[in-house]
């Protein structure tokens, strides 16, 4: 009798309250949301609604979006949550000097980044025709209403995860949720901390051998998000080409970082930033880090293997490995 | 009885508690248990402990096929129809790693409640 009342014990030890997670697919990626606590259900429920039709608002290849009908149309009243997603993508610009930009569809379209096309190296030819509408300078804001110039395309993929997570975190605090934890695509947000009050640990992949962590953070109510060329690339002769295409040279970014971590309130800004940080490489990183105040924190990691990281995470940041404070 | 009795027979029961929840917290056999879902939907569960001869899964999608080898302990994605083969490239799914997933025909890959003793609750910058 009395193993069995300590069985049970540590068995309702174990047991968690109410939760609920889901899994799906959204903005090319897969998509999980786990929340803990009353209403879990309805909360994530609610959240992956908004997901979804964020991503029918923002998606480059559906005929039907937002960002496909302004491409073609180059001028329309748009949605509000587009609007705004432009606008911080132009500030996101504007802070970065160029190094994110939402203009360089053209770019990852000659490079066959997108699900529909072959990956291949563009011509020089090619390239000089991207190049002609590159530039936060083409696009026009007025009000609800959006310009392109003429050879001017957008893609908001380097900031729409973030936006979403933002979005979904708000969704599921508005349902009362005070725990939960998002990933989209490895794009993650936490919402509160764990249920038993102590902070998310997330991983970082690592670079060279993504099915384990270089380094863990922890974290709450924090976006986390990460860039690196090991995410999507092709090989041709050879050579590796990844997917984060710099605005000013129309190659895939060559910095000497591998990997940039993001961590901050504001996911839109960390998604934009990390590919922005990816871009610029560490020195330009360094000085843009310490202009902006306590925007945000990062982890960097270099070609050669060394770890940076901000002073105010250092007592949240382990790794096996040794790191410095940028 | 006298205390001390009741002390030892409770520090047993406690003892044989923990190696309980030790066994079922670490137990191997929770790693082994794959669930393969396409859609969200789950469309197979394999005890890989189980398995005593190597077999293929053909599903499709929109993209065309996707080939999943089955083995003893082991399982991955052999071949797609895929233009990226990101699930391919993955290789075998190991007990650390992040699911297999194929985007394009919409398939995951994963240990069924992979209870794995890292403190890590997400990792940022692997997609799945």
């Amino acid at each position: 009798m009395l193993i069995l009342l300590s069985v049970a014990t540590v068995f309702s030890a174990c047991s968690f309250d109410e939760e609920y997670g889901s899994e799906f697919f959204a903005m090319d990626t897969v998509m999980t949301i786990n929340a803990y606590g009353k209403n879990s259900k309805n909360a994530v429920k609610s959240a992956e609604k908004e997901i979804l039709a964020l991503d029918e608002l923002l998606s480059v290849t559906n005929e039907n979006s937002d960002v496909y009908k302004l491409n073609k149309e180059k001028s329309l009243k748009l949605s509000e949550e587009t609007v705004e997603l432009i606008n911080r993508g132009q500030e996101i610009s504007n802070l970065t000097n160029g190094a994110f930009d939402i203009t360089t569809e053209p770019l990852s379209r000659a490079w066959g980044f997108y699900s529909n096309l072959k990956n291949h190296i563009p011509s020089k030819k090619e390239l000089n025709k991207a190049f002609r509408g590159i530039g936060s300078e083409h696009i026009k804001i007025n009000k609800n209403t959006i310009t392109l110039d003429k050879n001017t395309f957008i893609d908001l993929g380097g900031i729409a995860k973030g936006y979403a997570s933002n979005k979904s975190a708000d969704i599921l605090k508005k349902n009362g949720i005070e725990s939960a934890i998002i990933s989209l695509g490895g794009n993650v947000r936490t919402v509160g901390t764990k249920p038993d009050g102590s902070l998310w640990n997330v991983g970082i992949a690592d670079p060279d051998d993504n099915s384990k962590e270089i380094g863990v953070v922890a974290v709450d109510n924090k976006a986390v998000i990460t860039s690196g060329g090991y995410q999507r690339y092709f090989e041709q002769r050879g050579k590796k080409y990844h997917h984060i295409i710099n605005p000013k040279t129309g190659y895939p970014a060559e910095s000497g970082l591998k990997s940039v971590t993001v961590i901050s309130d504001d996911d839109t800004l960390a998604d934009g930033l990390s590919t922005a940080l990816f871009v610029m490489g560490l020195d330009k990183a360094k000085e843009l880090y310490q202009k902006s105040g306590n925007l945000f924190d990062c982890v960097l990691i270099t070609d050669d293997n060394r770890i940076f990281i901000t002073d105010n995470i250092k007592n949240n940041f382990s790794s096996e490995k040794d790191f410095e404070i940028l | 009885m006298k205390n001390s009795t009741w002390i030892i027979i409770f520090s047993v029961v406690i003892v044989i508690c923990c190696g309980l929840w030790l066994l079922i917290s670490n137990s191997s056999y929770s790693f082994k248990i794959v669930g393969i879902y396409q859609n969200g939907e789950l469309v197979e569960r394999i005890n890989l402990d189980t398995v005593t001869e190597q077999r293929k899964i053909i599903l499709n999608g929109d993209h065309g096929n996707n080939t999943i080898l089955v083995t003893n302990e082991h399982i991955k994605m052999e071949s797609a129809d895929c233009p990226d083969k990101i699930c391919v490239k993955h290789g075998e799914l190991t007990e650390n790693t992040t699911p297999i997933v194929c985007l394009p025909n919409r398939i995951v890959i994963k240990f069924e409640n992979s209870n794995n003793n890292s403190d890590v609750d997400i990792k940022a910058g692997a997609a799945g």
